[in-house]
């Protein structure tokens, strides 16, 4: 738990509009190293989300630096193109949404085989892939079937497996448990737990004071700034 | 990415079924109209292609300049232009092409057929398709006759017919024939009729006499033929020098006769839309499938893009995932080009399907043969994918430039911004325009159709019958006299006389002769050329023309002599009628004030006894030529007005009289009523096509409003949720929705009425008698197509507006 996984270097995200200027992080500086699972808190509104789709590099940064250590060595992300952030999202990286965001007209299997298909992998060795992630998350009884015949725990379950089924470096969850029961949502943070035992970094948007503390770390933020960070002992 | 796109696109039909269907028909139909036109516009155009040397023959054509006279350009020459044309130019090969009307004697049994009388290179200079026999040989000697295979099959059962014996006749008489060759049938997109060839010969020509070799007059075509474009263009620039020197005073002593005469060559490819109106109709036509085809596209460039935004979401946790945007427009192409090619084979078989109905509404014989049009079918696949995916480029971009974050941040399905929004209201609105140009353009063709086949003609057209049978040479003028007597015998006639024009066509524009009054010049370049016609007694009476001034011809009256009759003697007055146009260029003040005033027509001295209405017996596309009417009953057409009985009645019975007079001479006759119906059909058979085009043209406007109205209701569900939490009732939600909808399509009606007034001009400026555009037909346009909009929209207005509030909001 010592090698760095990606360093955030005076992160500042600005929103304009045509007036307002609002600056949703500032000046945010932090770091994930490997094996990690780090809880972010903080009231709405507070940059949790930004801060999470900067990491996930579906938002970039308005200056800062983010680099990402990965196999072939450091990175800024904030300064590739589209095409390689891309690469980069398809090669190193997993999400988890609160509202899940399965596509309505794949079926399970097709939604958790979206999780390879922008990368090198041949078909044969995709179904695999698939079938061992559905295996992990328990829901291969449901391959065929469409998002919206499922549970909401059985969708996020899926959605899970779409995130880990490249295996990647980093697994970004939004608020995983946000439109989960209680059962469901221990579930969830059942699998998330396991993965991290088995190696997984994550890091996880969470309203939840009790599913933060299941974290290794947790940070809370503050109109876009951090508040704190804790190292829990599990 | 292949995969993904099958994937998506297979799945559109198996989840999206209303959307898959919307865009996949209004695709379709829109590659079917544009398919047809295009096969219509193929067949007009490609007229006379039997022929290997289409594109090395020309015909060579007559224009006359003469006041009073239509200078329309007419595919025919006098008689003895190509021996003038080769004693000049020994180099030129050409061919003339003689139509009679003949009869064919097969035991006791007659029939009438058209023989034509050509030169003995004709087969050669044509490359004919010959089946049996030999093109070189087979018109060697004025005994050898060529049949095309159906005339073959029709006498003889077989096309194994040469060396057979056949009988025609003709006003020189019966004579046998040696059938020489058999020539393949001419297919439909020929003008040319090739059923029975025989050798022209100085007989032929005897029978015409003076007329043979009259400069400026029509009697037959002549074909000449060049290699090259240029060396055709080189002759026709000496043809106004060769005039000069060979027609010399033919047009009076101080007239230059190239400034009379023009013989004009028109390459033979061109000869069949040689008329500009006919021309423009065709294009006009062939446009519409473009403008269909357009609408079409829009169509699926709308509902592309408004199903795109619904797959914003889709594409978020694509691009999440790794997707690059290359990859995703390359998704969106490729399911593009397979919807086009869905939409192509569906358009194809709608085509096949439709093809019998569209053949017999517009008299056509549109065929699609995949083997033969192979060529053409993959031009039109290339013409319809090239455009759907220069169409289809745009919702590509808009769909792979979302920004994931954004979407996936937000329950609002985006719409691509506010520039797309624009520009699908914009597609929409222009859709909307071209439906309600097509609507008001289709009123302003069905009430000018309608004008002209109940216009007030000058006579009455109803109960009015055509005895063709009279024309042929062989009927004698006693045979005439009596049959007329017999005709006039029957009691449902009321009148029976002879006349030499006819209404609608067939008699031709017949002869013109210039008229001048005394003082006037006789010069051709300046004196009046009036129409000529020789009727018999009784014919106003018998047409029901108005007289306006003076009277009608009266045998009884010495005066009135017949000016072929035997009575006639050279030099002496005769008395004439002229219409009431023929006396205003005259220069009389009032149709009165022309009785009894002296004249002279061409060199015989006339006095004017009668002025009567302007009869419309040509074209309505056409002006009426100013007329004057001898008393004349030895040629010409026999007409029959009857009363109290039915068509088939009275034909059935002047068809006896006549077998019992003529019996060598087969009876036809044709109603006014029919043979009018020539001149209008063309037209309103291209009306049909025209309104075909323009009524899916509208169907694919309403999918695409359709489609535009229920995409931004979807948008809308929660806003529309908010609204009735806030206390607004399901009607004043309607009316909002309506509203929104309905907007475009009323700026649409503001640009449509000119657009369609400009064209709609333009489309009745090629009558002569034409409508004034009522003005209702705009607003009432605009109210069509509204109405038709609000039935489209309503239901999808009204369906939004019934959702619980609750389901509404709890909506993403």
């Amino acid at each position: 738990m010592t090698d760095p996984l990606i360093d955030l270097r005076n992160i500042t995200r600005l929103y304009r509009s045509d007036e307002i200027e609002t600056a949703a992080l500032h000046d945010v500086s932090m770091s994930v190293k490997r094996g990690e699972f780090v809880a972010v808190m903080g009231p709405s509104g507070c940059g949790k989300s930004t801060l999470l789709n900067i990491m996930g590099t579906i938002d970039r940064p308005t200056s800062g630096a983010y680099v990402f250590h990965g196999p072939d060595g450091q990175q800024d992300l904030a300064r590739l193109s589209e095409v390689k952030l891309a690469q980069h999202r398809a090669r190193h990286l997993g999400f988890i949404f609160q509202s899940f965001n399965l596509v309505d007209d794949l079926t399970i299997f097709e939604n958790i085989e979206l999780g390879l298909l922008y990368r090198s992998h041949r078909h044969g060795s995709r179904r695999k892939a698939v079938e061992a992630a559905m295996d992990r998350v328990g829901i291969a009884h449901r391959a065929r079937h469409y998002p919206h015949q499922l549970s909401g725990g059985q969708q996020q379950r899926a959605a899970i497996a779409r995130a880990i089924v490249g295996e990647p470096d980093l697994i970004l969850a939004d608020e995983p448990t946000g439109n989960l029961d209680t059962e469901n949502g221990a579930q969830v943070m059942d699998i998330l737990r396991g993965l991290n035992a088995a190696g997984a970094t994550i890091v996880m948007v969470t309203h939840s004071p009790s599913h933060a503390d299941q974290a290794s770390r947790r940070i809370d933020m503050l109109d876009g700034q951090l508040a704190a960070s804790v190292e829990q002992v599990l | 990415m292949l995969r993904s796109a099958f994937l998506a696109f297979f799945r559109s039909f198996t989840r999206h079924p209303l959307y898959a269907l919307l865009n996949l028909l209004g695709l379709s139909f829109g590659v079917a109209v544009f398919i047809t036109l295009s096969l219509f516009y193929r067949f007009e155009t490609s007229y006379e292609n039997w022929t290997p040397q289409r594109s090395h023959i020309y015909v060579i054509g007559t224009r006359v300049h003469v006041p009073g006279i239509p200078d329309d350009l007419l595919l025919l020459t006098m008689g003895s232009l190509l021996d003038e044309i080769r004693s000049a130019y020994p180099q030129i090969d050409g061919v003339r092409d003689w139509p009679f009307p003949v009869t064919m004697h097969r035991g006791a049994q007659i029939f009438s057929e058209q023989a034509e009388s050509v030169d003995a290179n004709f087969l050669s200079f044509f490359q004919a398709p010959v089946l049996r026999g030999s093109a070189s040989s087979a018109l060697s000697d004025p005994s050898q006759v060529v049949l095309s295979a159906h005339i073959a099959r029709k006498y003889f059962g077989t096309i194994d017919v040469v060396g057979r014996p056949l009988t025609l006749g003709d006003e020189s008489g019966l004579k046998t024939y040696t059938v020489s060759a058999v020539i393949a049938d001419l297919p439909k997109n020929s003008d040319m009729q090739l059923d029975i060839l025989r050798l022209l010969t100085p007989q032929h020509e005897a029978i015409m006499g003076g007329i043979w070799n009259g400069w400026g007059l029509i009697l037959l075509k002549t074909y000449v033929k060049f290699k090259t474009p240029a060396e055709a263009a080189a002759f026709s620039a000496q043809l106004p020098a060769f005039i000069d020197r060979r027609a010399g005073a033919t047009f009076g002593a101080n007239v230059v006769p190239h400034k009379m005469l023009e013989l004009p060559l028109t390459p033979l490819a061109n000869s069949h839309l040689i008329r500009p109106k006919l021309k423009a109709a065709i294009l006009s036509l062939g446009l519409v499938g473009i403008v269909t085809l357009a609408l079409a596209l829009i169509n699926y460039v709308n509902l592309a893009t408004a199903r795109a935004g619904m797959r914003a979401r889709e594409v978020a946790v694509r691009k999440t995932l790794g997707a690059p945007p290359p990859a995703l427009r390359l998704q969106f192409l490729i399911e593009a080009v397979l919807t086009l090619l869905l939409a192509f084979l569906v358009a194809l078989s709608m085509v096949e399907l439709s093809l019998p109905l569209i053949n017999a509404a517009g008299s056509l014989s549109l065929t699609l043969d995949y083997r033969a049009d192979a060529g053409w079918l993959l031009g039109a696949l290339g013409c319809v994918m090239l455009a759907g995916l220069v169409a289809a480029l745009y919702p590509a971009f808009v769909l792979s430039a979302f920004k994931p974050a954004q979407v996936l941040a937000s329950s609002r399905t985006p719409g691509g911004g506010r520039t797309a929004g624009w520009l699908r209201t914009g597609l929409a609105m222009l859709q909307f325009a071209a439906v309600v140009v097509a609507f008001i353009l289709m009123a302003g063709f069905m009430l000018q159709i309608r004008h002209i086949e109940t216009a007030d003609l000058g006579f009455r057209r109803d109960h009015l019958i055509i005895v063709n049978s009279v024309t042929n040479p062989i009927v004698t003028f006693a045979q005439r006299e009596a049959f007329y007597n017999a005709a006039r015998a029957l009691p449902a006639v009321r009148y029976a006389t002879a006349a030499d024009k006819i209404p609608g066509p067939g008699s031709g524009p017949g002869g013109f002769s210039k008229i001048f009054r005394p003082g006037q010049s006789d010069n051709m370049a300046q004196a009046l050329s009036v129409n000529v016609s020789a009727i018999g007694p009784d014919y106003f009476e018998l047409m029901r023309t108005r007289l306006l001034a003076g009277r009608r011809f009266d045998a009884q009256r010495g005066e009135d002599q017949d000016w072929n009759g035997p009575d006639y003697v050279k030099g002496s007055v005769v008395n004439v009628i002229v219409s009431r146009s023929a006396a205003r260029d005259m220069g009389f003040v009032s149709p009165r004030s022309a009785i009894g005033q002296m004249a002279t027509l061409g060199t015989a001295p006339v006095r004017i006894v009668g002025v009567v209405e302007d009869m419309r017996l040509v074209s309505p596309n056409d002006p009426i030529p100013p007329a004057l009417y001898v008393l004349d009953s030895k040629y010409g057409y026999a007409m029959v007005r009857y009363q109290g009985v039915s068509e088939a009645a009275m034909r059935e019975a002047l068809g006896r009289v006549w077998r019992q007079i003529v019996p060598d001479v087969p009876f036809d006759c044709i109603s006014v009523a029919a043979n009018l119906d020539a001149y209008y059909r063309p037209e309103r058979d291209r009306s049909y096509l025209f309104d075909i085009g323009t009524g899916i043209a509208a169907l694919i406007g309403c999918l695409g409003l359709y489609g535009m109205a229920a995409f931004n209701t979807g948008r809308r569900v929660r806003e529309i949720g908010m609204r009735k939490v806030l206390g607004a009732s399901r009607g004043q939600l309607v009316r909002l929705l309506l509203v929104q909808f309905l907007r475009p399509v009323f700026i649409a009606s503001l640009i449509a009425w000119p657009v369609g007034w400009i064209v709609l001009q333009r489309w009745l400026g090629q009558f002569n008698d034409a409508i004034a555009i009522p003005l209702w037909i705009f607003p009432a346009a605009a109210a069509a197509s509204l109405l038709i909009a609000l039935a489209t929209v309503g239901g999808v207005a009204f369906a939004a507006s019934s959702a619980e509030p609750g389901k509404a909001l709890r909506h993403e």
